[in-house]
Parts: C-alpha cells; structure tokens; sequence
C-alpha cells in the first residue's frame, strides 16, 4: 500500500516536472540566450565584439540648473533629476560645500555629472555603448553596491530588472532539478545518466567546495 | 524528423545531466551577486589571522607576474593571482581561489611578507567561479592550472545550454500534446523579455 502511495506521488512528481520543464524552459528561452550570448561576449574579451568601451560614443553636456536652497544631497539629486529629465541608478555621490558628483547609470549608458552650486551650471560626461556593451553591462545591472552591501538599488528599473534576474536563476535550477526528475523516471532506459551526473557534480564539487582547502 | 528524435532526445538528456551542476552553480550565484546583504548575514566572510614571514631570493627584475608567481612558489600558496600593484618598495596582489581570498604583500628591500586571508564560505564560491574569467585583467587572467580548466568548463556549459534550447525546441515540436500550451508559453516569455528590454532602454 506505501509503495503504491509514493509510486503515486513519484508519477505526479514527474508529470508536473515535465510539463514544468518544457514550458518553463520555453517562458526562459530568449532570457537563456541573452545570458548566454553575453556571458560568452564576457569572458572573451579578445573576441572584436566584446570590445564595447573602446568604441564608446563621449559626450558632453552642460546645462543652467536652478539650485534648491536645500544642500541634502536627496533633494538637490531629485531637482537635478528632475530638471534634465534624465533617470538611472544613482551612484558614487559625493558632495562638497560649492558642489555635487554623482553617477546616473542605466544599462549602456553611464553619465558623471557635476553640479557647482555657485554657478548653477551642471556637467554631464556621458558614455554611451554599442548592442554588445548594452548586453554585457546588463548582464550584471543589478544596482548592487559591492563596498557597500547593504544599500539597495535605487532606481525602480534596477529594482524590476533584479527581480527578473532572481526569477530567472530560480527558473534555472527548476529546469535542473526537474530534469533529474524526469531522468530518475527514465534511468533504466538511459543507464549511463548516474556516471553523466555524478561526472559533473564531482567536476563542480571540486571548484566549489576542494579547490579552497586544497 | 521523427528518425532524429531519438538521438537528439538522448543528446539533450545527456547533455542536461552533465551541465546541471554548473548550471546549479550559475543559478545559485546570481542570488547571491543580487542579494549581498543576506549572505552576509547568513554567511559572513571570515578573517583568517595573518602571516608575517620573510623572502629571499624572488626575481624582482621580471615581470610583474613572474615575480608574482615565484613568490606564492615559495610561499607554497596556489591559486589565480588577480591585479598586481608594484612601487619601488613593495609587490601585493591578491590570490584567489573559490571561497578563500589571500592578499599577499612583500616589501621588496626587506623582503619581508604579510599574508592576509579571508574564508569567503561556499556560497560566495558560486559568485568567484560565475564572475571568471570575465572580462577584467585580460593579461593575467588564467594564471593558474584551474583557472584554465574552468575557462573551458564555463565555455562549454554556455555551448551545452544552447544546443539544449534548440534541441529543446526540436523536442518541444514533436510533442503534439504540449504545442498549444508550450506556445503560450513562448509568446509570454518573448513579451515578457520585449516589455523588459523596452523598460530599461
């Protein structure tokens, strides 16, 4: 009776597997190649298509801003935001007496401005990137601070693109857990699947946890 | 195209099998890369007490990497050697493996050393081994034995999981019971990523 029980649950366990499998892998599709591509694009920075930042376009902006009578860093952000109708995430924020720097980053395109307080004149530098540095820098835009790990993106973009991003990596490990399911079910038929997964879990055992100790 | 499905059904299975660990890997990582202040809480990086020692003998006129080389030779310390900075009294550049961080600095008129060490834990290996090669310190990158092996590792997952969308397609196709649902599926994850990629261009 228990063994015709979690026959049961096994057969549900790998019905809801497969049918998570095929359609989560097809949702994830172009998600998949587009982390893929870039990832590939990363690591082979010799690659012509990878080289994004030397065929950057500069440019510079300057701009007459009203300065708010308030010197929190926040509000005077917000104003000069406001005012030059520009948005990303903000980093890098650095304020003296007579001015303010900080960073506005959105994927592809990076500004550094400056805004001198006493002249109301504000500076833009501006980066913007090819297909291929817009695909690279968004493989990693996730707002994440690495000095400082407890600030949280501060750009609602950067917010949903992080979301997504987590979503994605939970996708990833349903697909492979769901995979091993669906094989489980199989392995009779595809006996050579235990040395094909025990190969690479040993392989990935070993970076992760041997490498360090040894 | 039924006559191929068994060898490609075989060569997605196999395929899949071998690369879901590294596949875990990448997964789990880019938790951990979006949520630094949680792993710090659940697992904090651990300081390892320093080592003071000394050196003879280490090749300084040489490049940067080769005098790094000799000195983690001598110091019996393995692992990829990142970015190296070098004045006239001193060589330091950090060693790095996945989940331990070694910073090494050697006063180069004394010779003297101080190594650092940080356990970064095994969920920060995910984030080590995700984040290399990549595309930083191009000249010195894949100075170690694993690092190389990883290289190719890393290359080979990404060609895996290719051959794995199409074939999963292939397969997808042939299965006349989920094609309906299937292509809800699809058109909803392409105008999810469209309705993405139109939010942050």
């Amino acid at each position: 009776m228990e063994k015709l029980r979690s026959k049961k649950l096994f057969k549900n366990l790998n019905y809801w597997s497969r049918k998570l499998h095929i359609h989560l892998g097809l949702f994830l599709l172009l998600f998949i190649w587009l982390f893929s591509f870039s990832g590939l694009i990363l690591n082979h920075s010799k690659w012509n298509i990878s080289n994004f930042y030397e065929k950057r376009k500069e440019g510079k902006i300057v701009s007459s801003i009203r300065i708010p009578v308030s010197r929190d860093s926040v509000t005077v952000l917000k104003s000069v935001l406001s005012q030059l109708k520009i948005a990303g995430e903000i980093t890098d924020v650095k304020i003296w007496n007579d001015s303010l720097h900080f960073r506005v980053s959105a994927p592809g395109h990076v500004r550094n401005l400056q805004v001198n307080f006493k002249t109301g004149i504000c500076t833009q530098n501006e980066l913007k990137y090819n297909w291929s540095g817009k695909i690279q820098t968004l493989h990693t835009f996730n707002g994440v601070d690495k000095a400082n790990a407890d600030l949280q993106p501060n750009w609602l973009i950067t917010q949903i693109w992080r979301l997504s991003m987590d979503g994605i990596a939970i996708g990833f490990i349903i697909l492979c857990v769901s995979s091993w399911v669906m094989w489980y079910n199989i392995r009779e038929k595809y006996t050579w699947g235990w040395v094909v997964l025990l190969s690479g879990f040993g392989i990935a055992s070993y970076f992760i946890f041997l490498l360090g100790i040894l | 195209m039924k006559k191929y499905y068994l060898l490609i059904r075989s060569l997605h299975l196999y395929f899949g099998l071998f690369i879901s660990p590294f596949v875990l890997i990448f997964g789990i990582s880019v938790l951990i890369f979006n949520h630094p202040d949680l792993i710090n809480r659940v697992s904090p990086v651990k300081n390892i007490p320093d080592i003071k020692t000394k050196l003879d003998k280490i090749p300084y006129d040489t490049t940067d990497l080769r005098t790094a080389k000799a000195i983690i030779a001598k110091l019996s310390i393995t692992g990829e050697i990142d970015f190296i900075s070098r004045n006239d009294s001193s060589i330091s550049f950090p060693v790095k493996k996945p989940g331990l961080r070694t910073q090494i600095k050697v006063n180069t008129n004394t010779g003297s050393v101080l190594i650092t060490r940080k356990n970064e834990e095994v969920l920060r290996s995910t984030t080590f081994l995700h984040s290399m090669p990549g595309p930083h310190n191009v000249k010195v990158r894949g100075n170690s034995g694993f690092m190389k092996v990883w290289r190719i590792l890393a290359d080979v997952v990404v060609y895996f999981l290719l051959f794995l969308t199409v074939s999963g397609i292939f397969l997808w196709y042939i299965l006349k019971a989920e094609r309906v649902l299937g292509l809800y599926a699809l058109v909803l994850g392409l105008l999810f990523f469209i309705g993405s990629l139109l939010l942050i261009f």
